[in-house]
């Protein structure tokens, strides 16, 4: 899947304060490439991550996802492409506590049946538990398992609906580098073997330059 | 819809003392209603079977039929026409006047036919027989009262014959001072037992006799039977066609059943007041627990989650705690209105005393039916699901984004 933004702007305002959060960006990103955005705190690299994956609106611009412009005044339409081409992977794993692993890994697949029975929706849940090689932990609560172990079940969760994109903000900011190096590896094993479309956001400049291309953000502008 | 509930049972089930609490809210508000509108059904289940008891369901009270003004006499005809209405046994027709003696005593007088014994099976002889039948007779016999005042105020008995005539009534129908000049001369036969009701003030004469006397054409009323109660309705309703103005016991029943139906709703209402206790307590549990969770709803958003889907994950869980309720509430309403049964009867007996008391006694004085038991679990669940709809749609409203930044 393409991916491309064009004069992608996005202001907030704190009062009359003006807040330049992306200030024209211009991205072009291939079929099955991996792009690993770096900068500063407050550059702009979540809001970037939020809008591409329809969370946010931008103030100005346009993104295109697979060649589709993004409506974002269609709610249901943002709703229906967040389904089909996005998976979220956050800082904070973020897995619904009242879950098991192979249950929040199902969970997305809830929203977004797409004809699959339950069975057959615990079934590629346990084969993408596999994938991150966690599914003996299948039945264990998140309370129960450790950081690097919650993130490759966000993983595996994000990929629940086999989207094509795959957005990551910092998906080792909470791990020590041994287990973020783990993640870094499965991301880039996503990217290769099942050409996933991956945008990631760190601050590790030399992972990152394994991965694929790199691109610094600074007050909004891509350098 | 069954994941959606599972979900919502499992969210439910991280707070199990929080959703006891407001199940056990929910349920005591709906087991005061249930108590009270069985205690209200129970009372009107009584009161009908008293009815019952003391009237002969398959007798249709008639008399003239008033309309618009207008007046419809109870006629030969009309008799006729009554009389072969299907189910209909027989008619007892009778005439009713004022007469007074010779010493101004007043009396009403009923000339009636042998059926009209056969309707008024409570009306016996203290003394003496009851005239002849058959043939023209000045033979009467007279009710308890009457004939304590005749006795009293003219020293006629059994045997003895007295003169009297009609009173005449004026133009709004009040008894005047003048009577008619025709004369009858009664002999006294009988003298009836006390039955407490209208008879005691009333002498009885064959009917011919008293017809022959008021000259009248049409009848003052009639009391037609009917061979089962099922039919009394529709014969009514017929009689009520011919212009006649029927009344039967049932129609008394009809209208206990519809004021002791009033008045159990007003009161279901007004304990139902203390659901809105049971009501904002969901809302308030609903509004915490859409705040505690903002992060996951805005999670599930980004996720693929639909405003619509959000709503309805937090109403799965109104709907649970409403189906507890209810049952609950059901349980708890039918121990309460036994409760009421038990403290309330023996109060209620004592304080209505008498023949009322007596009938309380044997059964109980609430009674709770399945439509109430159905009722108090809707209500259990209409209420938590309209409690529900603020904080889901709140829950659904939340900006993805800003949900999750929620630490
Ligand atoms: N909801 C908001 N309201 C106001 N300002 C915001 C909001 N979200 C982001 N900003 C501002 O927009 C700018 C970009 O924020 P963003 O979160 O994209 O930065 P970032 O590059 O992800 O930073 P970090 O590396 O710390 O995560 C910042 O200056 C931030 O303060
Ligand atoms: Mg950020």
């Amino acid at each position: 899947m393409t991916v491309e933004t064009r004069d992608l702007t996005k202001y907030y305002w704190m009062g009359k304060e003006k807040v330049v959060a992306l200030d024209g960006v211009d991205l072009k990103m291939e079929e099955g490439a991996f792009i690993s955005v770096v900068g500063p705190s407050g550059s702009g690299k979540s809001t970037l991550l939020n809008v591409i994956g329809c969370l946010d609106a931008p103030t100005k611009g346009e993104v295109y996802l697979a060649g589709w412009r993004v409506d974002y005044r269609n709610k249901q339409s943002l709703v229906r492409l967040r389904r089909k081409f996005v998976g979220f992977v956050f800082q904070t794993f973020n897995l619904i506590p009242a879950l098991n692993a192979v249950e929040n890994v199902e969970y997305p697949m809830y929203f977004n049946k797409a004809g699959r029975s339950k069975s057959e929706r615990r079934e590629s849940a346990m084969k993408l538990l596999e994938l991150v090689r966690l599914e003996k932990r299948a039945n264990h609560l998140p309370s129960e398992l450790s950081g690097g172990e919650l993130q490759r079940i966000a993983v595996a969760r994000a990929l629940a609906n086999d989207p094509k994109l795959i957005l990551a903000d910092e998906p080792t900011g909470n791990l020590d580098s041994q287990t973020g190096k783990s993640i870094l590896n499965l991301l880039k094993r996503l990217n290769e073997e099942e050409g996933k479309n991956i945008i990631m956001v760190t601050h590790d400049l030399e992972s990152a330059k394994k991965m694929g291309k790199v691109i610094r953000i600074l007050d909004g502008r891509i350098q | 819809m069954k994941e959606l509930f599972s979900l919502a049972s499992r969210q439910l089930g991280r707070k199990k003392l929080r959703v006891f609490l407001i199940v056990l809210g929910i349920a005591i508000g709906i087991a005061a209603v249930i108590g009270v509108t069985s205690l209200g059904e129970g009372i009107r289940v009584q009161a009908v079977e008293q009815i019952k008891a003391q009237h002969d369901l398959t007798t249709i009270d008639v008399s003239a039929g008033v309309e618009a003004g207008s007046v419809t006499l109870i006629t030969d005809s009309k008799l006729r026409a009554i009389e072969k209405e299907e189910h209909v046994l027989f008619v007892a027709s009778y005439v009713k006047d004022m007469y007074v003696t010779q010493n101004k005593t007043a009396f009403w007088l009923k000339g009636n036919t042998p059926e009209y014994r056969q309707i008024h099976r409570n009306l016996q002889l203290e003394r003496g027989n009851w005239f002849d039948e058959e043939k023209e007779s000045n033979e009467i016999v007279l009710g308890y009262d009457v004939a304590k005042r005749l006795a009293a105020i003219e020293d006629l008995g059994i045997g003895d014959e007295f003169v009297a005539k009609i009173r005449l009534y004026d133009e709004d129908s009040r008894p005047m001072d003048k009577t008619r000049d025709k004369t009858a001369v009664f002999k006294i036969v009988g003298i009836l037992k006390s039955t407490g009701g209208e008879h005691d003030d009333e002498a009885l004469v064959e009917i011919a006799t008293a017809r022959e006397m008021d000259e009248k054409d049409a009848y003052d009323g009639a009391f037609v039977k009917v061979d089962d109660p099922a039919f009394a309705a529709s014969v009514g309703d017929k009689i009520e066609g011919l212009g006649l103005s029927a009344r039967s016991a049932q129609d008394v029943i009809d209208e206990v059943n519809k004021l002791m139906v009033a008045v159990t709703i007003v009161f279901g209402v007004f304990s139902g007041f203390s659901l809105v206790v049971g009501a904002l307590m969901v809302v308030n549990t609903m509004i915490i627990s859409v705040y505690e969770r903002t992060k996951e709803i805005g999670l599930s958003k980004a996720l693929g989650a639909s405003d619509f889907d959000i709503m309805k994950m937090f109403l799965a869980e109104c709907v649970i705690i409403g189906v507890i309720g209810g049952i609950l509430g059901d349980l708890l309403g039918i121990g309460f209105s036994m409760l009421i049964d038990l403290v309330g009867k023996p109060f209620l007996v004592s304080a209505l005393g008498g023949e009322l008391g007596a009938g309380l006694q044997t059964g109980s004085i609430t009674v709770v039916t399945p439509e109430i038991l159905a009722a108090g679990f809707a209500i259990s669940l209409v209420l938590s699901i309209v409690s529900g709809l603020y904080p889901a749609r709140r829950a659904a409203r939340l900006n993805p984004l800003d949900a999750l930044r929620q630490i």
